[in-house]
């Protein structure tokens, strides 16, 4: 059971976010009132790029694409989904750390290219991870307070004895900062700012063709996965639904039930932040800076100061 | 369209693939641009076929000449050309870019586009409405399927007669050829 989990926690990571990649095409498109491309169009897209000729730039190009994306791939071991988790020790404080490395990578794949966009692109990235680290740190250290715990299993477990830290009451201002905080770890609009197809050619993915293109979207598709399912067991109560898996939970049919669950819950917040993204334009990157120091910021701070006041 | 059938995934996914993902780099060279964006948006939404507009041409496969070319925006056209990782295609919208159109006497237009870079197919028209696009797209698959549209191999083959002929237009080129071993036979 341990071993395949460690090919099989990465493997759902990576259908899920092609499949997301997919269903933003087509659901934009629907909003637009277009018919839309098929939903396994990313499919389509990612064979494509692998069956042309790729160019690269030299060595460190092509390392920091692997090191990007081994950086993503990491960070899934560590993420419960539902209740599969490949690597359990660290928990909070490691995903902390290695959700860093991949746009490290993609700085150091991009900076090689030595296209004067995709410099423009990294910088803006780190910018605006700037921006969201700030109350994306505050939010981590409200949860951890108040669960006393740094395992994200553990926080997943005790939410699932005592209801969704998102409705409870010392904890659901740090929600609602993570929400407003969740269009920009995904590099969604309003915060599309790094990756402005008709400002900046498309970002840090501007010298990418052929295969580094796929790697790039491949690699994209596991970071939307982890920003979602970090909001979902941090404050969605992972796999558990209002108890309903309590007389299964220890079967493989309760262990298979609550994966889809936190999948289903998943979609549905990935849905919420498609309809911010079709509606928003896109904010210039002191614009989102101030909007990320601002409300996020204060909401998360105000949330840790009532956590750490009334535990 | 024979996007769902299996069987042609499993035989040859790489040409089924460059089939329904063709991002395109539109070189906005003259009026025929107008008539890219009902194209793309919600009139008549080239997305169901996979067909987007990129930033980049590293990210392309297609190339879309829309309208007449001048001798200054031919050299963007073959560096742009030149960037695009293989396989790729080319198409010209517009009479202008097959013979020179109504520009055919100008001092500084290109009359025969496929003397420069090879070029795939052509969509006669001035200028061509968005349908004769889809229709050009279509024609652009029955080629990919019959293994014709071979551009970016005749450029490789024929490389020192195109360089040639860009040499013969702009007299010394300031980049380096693509194919060096071509140029050295």
């Amino acid at each position: 059971m341990q071993i395949s989990e460690f090919i099989l926690s990465p493997l759902l990571a990576l259908i899920i976010g092609i499949f997301f990649l997919g269903l933003a095409r087509k659901i934009m498109a629907r909003i637009h009132w277009r018919y839309g491309p098929p939903i396994t169009q990313p499919v389509i897209d990612i064979i494509r790029m692998f069956s042309q000729k790729a160019i690269s730039h030299g060595s460190i190009f092509n390392f920091g694409l692997i090191f990007s994306l081994t950086g993503s791939i990491v960070v899934i071991l560590f993420l419960p989904i539902g209740k599969m988790c490949p690597l359990s020790s660290g928990g909070l404080l490691v995903i902390l750390y290695l959700m860093l490395l991949a746009p490290l990578g993609i700085a150091l794949s991009s900076g090689e290219a030595a296209n004067p966009n995709s410099s423009i692109g990294v910088s803006r990235k780190f910018l605006l991870a700037l921006g969201y680290e700030v109350p994306f740190l505050l939010i981590l250290l409200a949860v951890m307070a108040h669960y006393h715990t740094i395992s994200l299993i553990e926080i997943v477990r005790i939410q699932a004895n005592t209801g969704w830290s998102f409705g409870s009451l010392p904890l659901v201002l740090s929600g609602i900062a993570y929400f407003l905080i969740l269009p920009a770890i995904l590099g969604m609009r309003p915060f599309e700012i790094s990756g402005a197809a008709q400002e900046i050619s498309s970002g840090p993915k501007v010298e990418f063709g052929g295969k580094f293109l796929a790697f790039s979207t491949i690699q994209h598709a596991l970071h939307e996965f982890i920003g979602i399912s970090l909001f979902v067991n941090l404050f969605l109560g992972g796999w558990d639904l209002f108890g309903i898996l309590e007389p299964i939970s220890n079967t493989i049919w309760g262990i298979i039930l609550g994966i889809i669950i936190f999948l289903i819950k998943m979609v549905i917040i990935f849905i919420i932040e498609l309809f911010i993204n079709a509606v928003f334009p896109r904010f210039r990157i002191e614009q989102a800076m101030k909007y990320l120091w601002k409300w996020p910021t204060l909401l998360s701070f105000i949330g840790l100061l009532i956590v750490v006041l009334f535990n | 369209m024979d996007r769902n059938k299996i069987s042609k995934w499993l035989k040859n996914p790489g040409k089924m693939a460059h089939k329904y993902s063709f991002h395109v780099v539109y070189f906005c060279t003259g009026c025929g641009i107008i008539e890219i964006p009902p194209s793309i948006t919600a009139r008549w939404d080239a997305e169901r076929f996979g067909i987007i507009p990129v930033a980049t041409p590293r990210q392309a496969n297609l190339f879309l000449i829309t309208g007449y070319v001048s001798t200054k925006t031919l050299k963007a056209i073959i560096r742009t050309y030149e960037q695009m990782p293989d396989p790729k295609y080319t198409v010209a919208l517009g009479s202008c870019p097959i013979n020179g159109g109504m520009y055919y006497d100008s001092y500084n237009t290109i009359t025969s586009l496929d003397k420069y870079i090879p070029v795939d197919g052509y969509i006669a028209g001035c200028m061509p409405r968005p349908e004769a696009i889809f229709i050009g797209v279509t024609h652009l698959w029955k080629l990919i399927d019959m293994d014709k549209a071979d551009g970016y191999k005749r450029y490789r083959e024929d490389y020192v007669h195109y360089r040639a002929n860009q040499e013969q237009l702009f007299g010394e080129l300031e980049w380096p050829p693509l194919f060096i071993k071509e140029i050295v036979k």
